[in-house]
């Protein structure tokens, strides 16, 4: 499940807990290590966003908590800016640097995008070093914190700032992640294309989010800049990075607890390296775990080998560590490495994901009740299709390399029409449709959807001009629940706020969401299955949940790639009363089909195609008995061999 | 500035340059075959150049430690695809970014205390005084970094192209699953490329460690550079990267001149986001066409 | 008439993706020699049976012999080294090399690998040329850039450039213009005379039952119906399949 839920009590009852530590301890060290907590569990949130939520691999957090660092104690010294004002600006700054790296960075996935945020770490580096006139360099930086509004504050109070910091970016994080720019991040992760289809736009979202994870960094940076007084640009390395990474893997990816218990971990872990014999126990009890864990993965071979052996063998050379090594502290490096190792491989959702799996069944709390359905009327307007053509395709081509899937196709379709596509495999049918959704740009030729510019630009224009699709190969939200994933393709339609959202008041439109939502599911047949994840249901039943999802989009023209694939006949039949509906309901339908049943009962007119080129076209009893089509579907009589075969 | 300063500066830099296109090479190889990257490369450098320097000091000569070197540069990149990328790809899924950041964060400690923190010198029987060529003045050892890169990267080139095999890894490059129907494991393909891409490694390393010293602190510096000049290119490029190296050596010694020396890495790492920003495959590269 | 010895012997095959099982229960037989047709509509399973027969997926259950030795589970490597080939859905050619090369990766299996691979291969290289004189003048052409009619002829001539003991051919016509299927269609009966086993997957029924000795209907993962070319043309329930 990818959330796990506590009782909202149990995050008041931890506020309530560390806010009143600092009474039970006496000592600044220990103080200063509890402030610590806080700040980084700030730091890990907005890691999070990106590591976890996103998928990325982020290594430029620690850039933003040096800049963020520099940008509040520099106001604040040079400037006089007292200490809200300026963790204000530094988070400002932060986002803003976020979203300028994240716009070039973010149009790649994987290795460049890691490279580009390394690099963006390593400039921030040398920018703090050499700028010496404004950063004191390589020597550093000293100062007092700044009042805040009127107020010096004593280290106590300061940890209480910092807790405060904390939960306001916890409770409207949670938020956020609720409401659909959680749903957002999800979805892109498990289908871009698909995300792009429904209106929402990947690229954006995944900018947003890293410029959000950027400006708690450097709204981290700020706090810490003003807890440590003293900052240099040593500090900010790709070993500090490391560390952060450990703390996200190792509490957890995609988990507000996760990142709190990953900021614990990382407070404590230079104490625990020290100490020997601390650090001994520790190393042993992570062989034990890694053993018990490894032999049973290898008995139940549930995963590949090397998941089960790779984490003994790292804990293994841990634990040698522990006892031979003449000073941990020298091996650092080597036993985040280690440790990280043995968490990615062995147990890569973390400690809160192991907590959700073995704990879950005790504190999992029944989600709320889900509204009444909202009628059908009301989540699918009726429309009135206007005379003429709603898509006009003219001389369309469309190439790769030297193959000429679509060879200048030229065929419109009427408004409010039920109009099917059909061909051998390979005629071209997919690529057609590709390039109408917007999937692909034309080679030559134009596309033209009613009452917006041709050739669309993209998978997300065209979704807001109007056209909504299935796809022949589910593109599925796999890990989001049913009702989430219709919920996604509504995104568009309910322009709340994101201010509401993020403040927790964006219920009462949520909820009309679900009510629409379950309209549509009911419609599919799929109601009583709203919150089950999508990637569990029967392959027919997923077929339903991505028309339903195209319906939230309420289209103009709806593409339905191949929907009857795989579907038994009952279920084929629902479908035909399904599109008779939705015709009924004003949306025009483009169907691509094989089962040339569905398409003579529900089609006014077929296109068929062959080898790329437009063949026939015309009502489906005409288009059946066409010589042309039936050769090009039966093969051909004569030549090779002596088959006279009249068909 | 005259204009023999800054031939001087642009031709030192574009030898230099040259180290970061052959390590951006090995970056190529691997991807080229699996679409991976091995973010520890620069790990690999500096471990194999230390590696290296103890055999020299054990007494061997330079003839016989260069193959030992290249040796260990391969076992080294094997033992990456071991354990940081094969699970992955297996899994088809992209936890190899973050394991290869582990291993090489792993050997980058063990290399600090083997070795110690501190560069220290490389010994090589390449003479240093340099001579001169139209008043621009070029060492032995310089020449040795150009003719030992271009020459590996001529060598493998030669090999992927004229070799049965080598046209194999290239057909695992393009589809590793039709590849596999013409009996071509893809797996002993993405072995290959890593072993060559640690001997790649290796050889960079023993290449410019008499001219920059040898040390942990190496990596890191070394490994950026190579990235912009391999994701600048493009990472199927192939050629595009000895070009675009040699550009960036120069870039980098002006910059160091003209602006101070704190801000050498700058070009590169301007360069790669900007690149990013305009072309995100690369100056050479292709792009890629997504089927549904 | 002499009995054939199988060259493929197919029992109880299942298999399929994560979400769904494809193949529930098929068994086939291909005699040594001869043509066999597997024919079905879109989505019936012919190419997850091929699939499964080459090793890019594993079966779930099943056997299958390839002369009488299990091949189901082995790697797509292995097997086709034991004498399988398979051109695949799609083409499938190594579109940034050259046509000369393609073909000879298709020998990759027999031929040396560092030196004196096109001597081995030279013998090879004009059979094929011979019998496809179009890849001769595009010898050198990168593959990605012939027509969809010309990759077809280099995907099935690489494939025999391993002189497999079975060539499985999936769906050879598709997405080509009838003139050219014609062409490829005159080079697979060629085949058929030279003795060359053939197990061939083509939506286009009567097309493949022209060069056919015995063809196999799948019908939803299971073989509905089978028997020779003369005894399907009758079979009403076999042209059914082909409108819908």
């Amino acid at each position: 499940m990818r959330r796990f839920l506590f009782l909202r009590g149990a995050e008041a009852l931890a506020l309530a807990l560390l806010a009143a530590l600092p009474l039970a301890v006496h000592t600044p060290y220990a103080l200063g290590l509890l402030t610590l907590l806080p700040i980084y569990g700030v730091l890990l949130i907005g890691l999070d966003v990106s590591v976890g939520y996103l998928g990325l691999i982020n290594l430029g957090q620690v850039g933003f908590l040096g800049l963020g660092a520099y940008t509040a104690a520099l106001l604040a010294i040079r400037l006089g800016w007292g200490l809200l004002a300026s963790l204000a600006a530094a988070s400002g700054a932060g986002l803003a640097l976020g979203c300028l790296l994240a716009l070039p960075a973010l149009r790649l996935q994987g290795p460049p995008f890691a490279l580009a945020t390394l690099s963006f770490s390593a400039l921030a580096a040398t920018a703090l070093n050499e700028l010496e006139g404004l950063t004191g360099g390589a020597r550093g930086l000293s100062f007092t914190h700044p009042a805040c509004l009127g107020a010096a504050l004593e280290p106590r109070a300061f940890f209480w700032l910092c807790l405060a910091v904390l939960a306001l970016v916890w409770t409207a994080m949670r938020n956020l992640l609720a409401g659909h720019p959680g749903r957002a991040f999800e979805a892109l992760r498990d289908s871009p294309i698909a995300t792009d289809a429904m209106g929402v736009g990947s690229y954006r979202h995944k900018v947003a989010g890293f410029a959000l994870g950027s400006a708690l960094g450097s709204l981290a940076g700020g706090l810490y800049a003003f807890q440590f007084q003293h900052l240099q640009p040593q500090v900010f390395t790709h070993e500090f990075m490391a560390v952060l990474l450990l703390g996200v893997i190792l509490g957890g990816r995609r988990s507000l607890w996760g990142a709190l218990a990953g900021a614990t971990v990382v407070v404590l872990l230079p104490n625990l390296l020290s100490v020997r014999p601390v650090f001994s126990v520790l190393a042993g009890a992570g062989l034990l775990a890694s053993l018990v864990a490894g032999v049973r993965r290898l008995r139940r071979r549930t995963v590949d080998p090397f998941r089960a052996l790779a984490p003994i063998c790292a804990t293994a050379l841990l634990a040698a560590g522990a006892l031979l090594a003449r000073r941990t502290e020298d091996w650092r490096l080597a036993v985040f490495a280690l440790i990280l190792f043995a968490v990615v491989v062995g147990l890569p959702d973390g400690l809160m994901g192991f907590a959700a799996r073995s704990l879950g069944g005790m504190l999992r709390v029944p989600p709320p009740p889900l509204p009444a359905p909202a009628s059908l009327e009301q989540a699918l307007p009726l429309r009135l299709p206007a005379p003429g053509a709603v898509l006009e395709v003219e001389e369309l081509r469309r190439h790769f390399g030297g193959v000429k899937a679509v060879d200048g196709i030229t065929f419109a379709i009427q408004d409010g029409a039920i109009h099917g596509l059909i061909g051998p495999n390979g005629s071209g049918k997919s690529t057609l449709v590709n390039v109408v959704s917007g999937l692909y740009p034309p080679s030559s030729g134009r596309v033209r959807l009613r009452g917006a510019r041709a050739n669309l630009p993209g998978l997300v224009a065209a979704a807001r001009a109007g056209i909504a699709r299935t796809f022949q190969n589910l593109e599925l939200f796999g890990g989001l629940s049913v009702l989430d994933n219709v919920m996604v393709g509504l995104n568009s339609g309910f322009r709340q706020p994101l201010a509401l959202t993020v403040a927790g008041l964006g219920e009462p439109g949520e909820r009309r969401a679900q009510a629409d939502a379950l309209a549509l599911l009911a419609f599919v047949g799929l109601e009583g299955q709203a919150r089950e994840r999508a990637r569990d249901l029967p392959s027919g039943a997923q077929r339903f949940l991505e028309l339903a999802r195209a319906l939230a989009r309420r289209p103009s023209l709806l593409i339905l790639d191949e929907p009857a694939a795989g579907l038994a006949l009952p279920d084929v039949r629902r479908l035909i009363g399904m599109i008779r509906t939705i015709h009924q309901r004003g949306i025009t339908v483009l169907l691509i089909e094989h089962h040339m049943d569905v398409v003579t009962e529900l089609c006014h007119r077929v296109t068929v195609l062959d080898g790329g080129r437009l063949l026939a076209e015309g009502p489906p009893e005409a288009v059946k008995r066409d010589p042309r089509v039936l050769e090009a579907y039966l093969g051909l009589p004569g030549e090779p061999g002596n088959g006279e075969g009249t068909p | 500035m005259d204009i023999l300063s800054f031939g001087q500066l642009v031709v030192s830099g574009a030898f230099m340059g040259l180290v970061y296109a052959l390590i951006a090479y090995g970056f190529q190889l691997t991807y080229a075959t699996s679409r991976t990257t091995n973010f520890g490369q620069g790990e690999l450098v500096t471990a194999s150049a230390l590696v290296a320097l103890s055999i020299t000091h054990l007494g061997l000569p330079y003839g016989l430690m260069l193959p030992c070197g290249l040796g260990f540069g391969a076992l080294a990149g094997l033992a990456m695809e071991r354990t940081a990328v094969r699970i992955a790809l297996q899994e088809k899924s992209e936890g190899w970014i973050m394991l290869t950041i582990i291993v090489g964060l792993f050997i980058h400690s063990t290399c600090e205390n083997i070795w110690g923190q501190a560069d220290r010198p490389f010994p090589t029987p390449i003479p240093s005084e340099a001579f001169q060529v139209l008043g621009i003045a070029i060492t032995p050892l310089e020449l040795s970094v150009a003719l030992g890169a271009l020459g590996v990267m001529g060598l493998i080139e030669l090999f992927k192209r004229r070799t049965l095999l080598g046209k194999a890894v290239q057909a695992v490059a393009a589809d590793p699953e039709a590849a596999g129907l013409m009996g071509i494991s893809a797996r002993r393909a993405v072995m290959l490329s890593y072993a060559l891409s640690g001997m790649v490694a290796a050889l960079a390393g023993i290449l410019v460690a008499p001219i920059t010293t040898v040390g942990p602190p190496m990596a890191s510096g070394l490994v950026l550079k190579a990235f912009s000049v391999a994701v600048v290119a493009g990472l199927d490029s192939g050629f595009g990267a000895i070009l675009v190296g040699m550009f960036l050596g120069g870039l980098e010694n002006l910059t160091s001149f003209l602006v101070g020396s704190g801000w050498r890495e700058t070009p590169g790492l301007a360069l790669l986001i900007l690149t990013l920003a305009v072309r995100p495959n690369g100056l050479f590269g292709r792009a890629a066409i997504r089927k549904v | 008439m002499t009995p054939r010895t199988p060259i493929l012997q197919v029992a109880d095959l299942h298999g399929g993706y994560a979400t769904a099982e494809v193949l529930g229960g098929v068994s086939l037989e291909v005699a040594k020699g001869t043509v066999v047709a597997l024919l079905g509509a879109n989505g019936a399973g012919k190419t997850t049976a091929m699939r499964l027969l080459s090793g890019l997926l594993r079966p779930a259950r099943g056997t299958i012999l390839l002369e009488g030795r299990p091949i189901q589970g082995l790697e797509a490597a292995r097997i086709a080294a034991l004498g399988l080939a398979h051109a695949p859905e799609g083409r499938r050619v190594f579109g940034p090399l050259t046509v000369e090369d393609n073909l000879l990766l298709g020998g990759y299996t027999r031929l040396p690998g560092i030196r004196g691979y096109r001597e081995a291969a030279a013998a090879d290289l004009e059979a094929a040329y011979h019998r496809f004189p179009r890849l001769r003048d595009r010898r050198w052409q990168l593959a990605g850039t012939l027509s969809g009619g010309e990759q077809q002829m280099l995907a099935i001539a690489r494939a025999l450039m391993a002189r497999p003991r079975l060539l499985l051919l999936d769906e050879p016509s598709m997405g080509l213009a009838p003139v050219i299927v014609q062409e490829v269609y005159r080079a697979l009966v060629q085949l058929r005379q030279e003795g060359t086993t053939l197990l061939l997957v083509e939506q286009f029924a009567r097309t493949a039952l022209e060069v056919a000795d015995y063809a196999y209907v799948l019908e939803r993962g299971r073989i509905a119906v089978h028997g020779t070319p003369a005894e399907l043309e009758r079979d009403p329930r076999v042209v059914q399949s082909y409108l819908g």
